[in-house]
């Protein structure tokens, strides 16, 4: 066989190759319980503007933001997410580049984190969702100990999530 | 080094690195597969396609590696199957790079305590796929196709038809 019949023969066969992922992937996609749609909209979802207020909370606590707002600081990478979840919940699920902070072991867990976070240009906490109120009290904490740009994403990984917004594991 | 080349260019090597690579592919396939949804969300999160492409993506990408996974096991189209894994590593490590070089300078910036650690995971991971990139070429090049279940079978064929 000559080198250019030979090329072709290989590049034949890889289309082949593709070809059959292709169709098997999306059988198996259309027949499977944990299928997804084939062509998504994640990202361009509209983020819901409605803004979560914890139940006791005190006109002079820490600022509450919205999913929007919280997305806009996302992008932005100016600010750190803090995770004051428990550890567990945390590795299970995370927001992309949250860093955990877990209320209950907050005297174990703070100084190592103390410097990045003296460094940042702000924090948003947050937890689960609107039913924990960890974030308010986390939040409360850092602002007494004198951070200034201390915001609560009230809604929490689960309006995060909810909404299709990057996660990490 | 030239038993450097020697054992570069050799079958035997070519075997090896077939089965190894064959292996993490078909391993690294079933997670994927299992899991579109988080798969998708992770080619999402690279943000390198176009959204409407990613769940496509992330459904039919695990089924070509875990065939030519296979195929490079078996040393079926091998040719095709080492050249697609080539392209399918090159792919990986330019988005891993893009992915280390340039969000890598972003994190830091945001000041996260684990940013250090995550970076050198990345550098990690470009080194790992230039790695497996190199073991793919080799393959190509070199497999002559050595120890496949086609030739083994049309060995068999002939024994029986000689017989």
């Amino acid at each position: 066989m000559n080198r250019k019949s030979r090329f072709s023969n290989t590049a034949l066969k890889a289309v082949i190759i593709v070809c059959a992922g292709f169709v098997i992937g999306i059988l198996n996609n259309t027949f499977s319980r944990n299928g997804i749609e084939l062509i998504g909209e994640r990202g361009n979802k509209t983020v819901s503007d409605s803004l979560i207020v914890p139940h006791d909370y005190q006109p002079d606590a820490p600022e509450v933001v919205n999913l929007s707002q919280a997305l806009e600081s996302f992008k932005s990478r100016e600010v750190v997410f803090l995770d004051c979840r428990l550890k567990e919940d945390y590795d299970l699920g995370h927001i992309s580049g949250a860093v955990n902070l877990p209320w209950e072991e907050f005297e174990e867990y703070y100084p190592q984190l103390k410097s990045s976070l003296l460094e940042s240009r702000g924090i948003i906490a947050y937890c689960d969702g609107d039913e924990c109120e960890l974030s308010l009290l986390l939040a409360r904490e850092l602002a007494e100990l004198g951070y200034e740009n201390v915001k609560i994403f009230f809604g929490g990984w689960v309006e995060w999530k909810k909404a299709g917004l990057p996660i990490e594991k | 080094m030239k038993l450097l080349k020697d054992i570069f260019t050799d079958k035997h090597t070519a075997l090896v690195f077939r089965v190894v690579l064959g292996i993490i592919f078909v391993y690294a396939s079933m997670d994927k597969i299992a899991h579109p949804q988080d798969f998708s969300q992770i080619i999402y999160n690279y943000k390198i396609l176009p959204s409407f492409l990613v769940n496509i993506f992330a459904i039919t990408l695990p089924w070509v590696e875990l065939i030519c996974g296979l195929f490079l096991i078996g040393g079926i189209f091998l040719e095709s199957s080492s050249l697609l894994i080539f392209i399918l590593l090159l792919v990986f490590t330019i988005a891993t790079s893009f992915n280390v070089f340039i969000r890598g300078i972003d994190i830091q910036c945001g000041c996260f305590t684990t940013s250090l650690v995550a970076k050198k995971q990345g550098v990690e991971l470009v080194i790992r796929d230039l790695l497996f990139l190199l073991m793919s070429l080799q393959v190509f090049l070199f497999n002559r196709n050595f120890a496949t279940l086609p030739g083994f079978y049309q060995r068999i064929l002939y024994r029986w038809l000689l017989k």
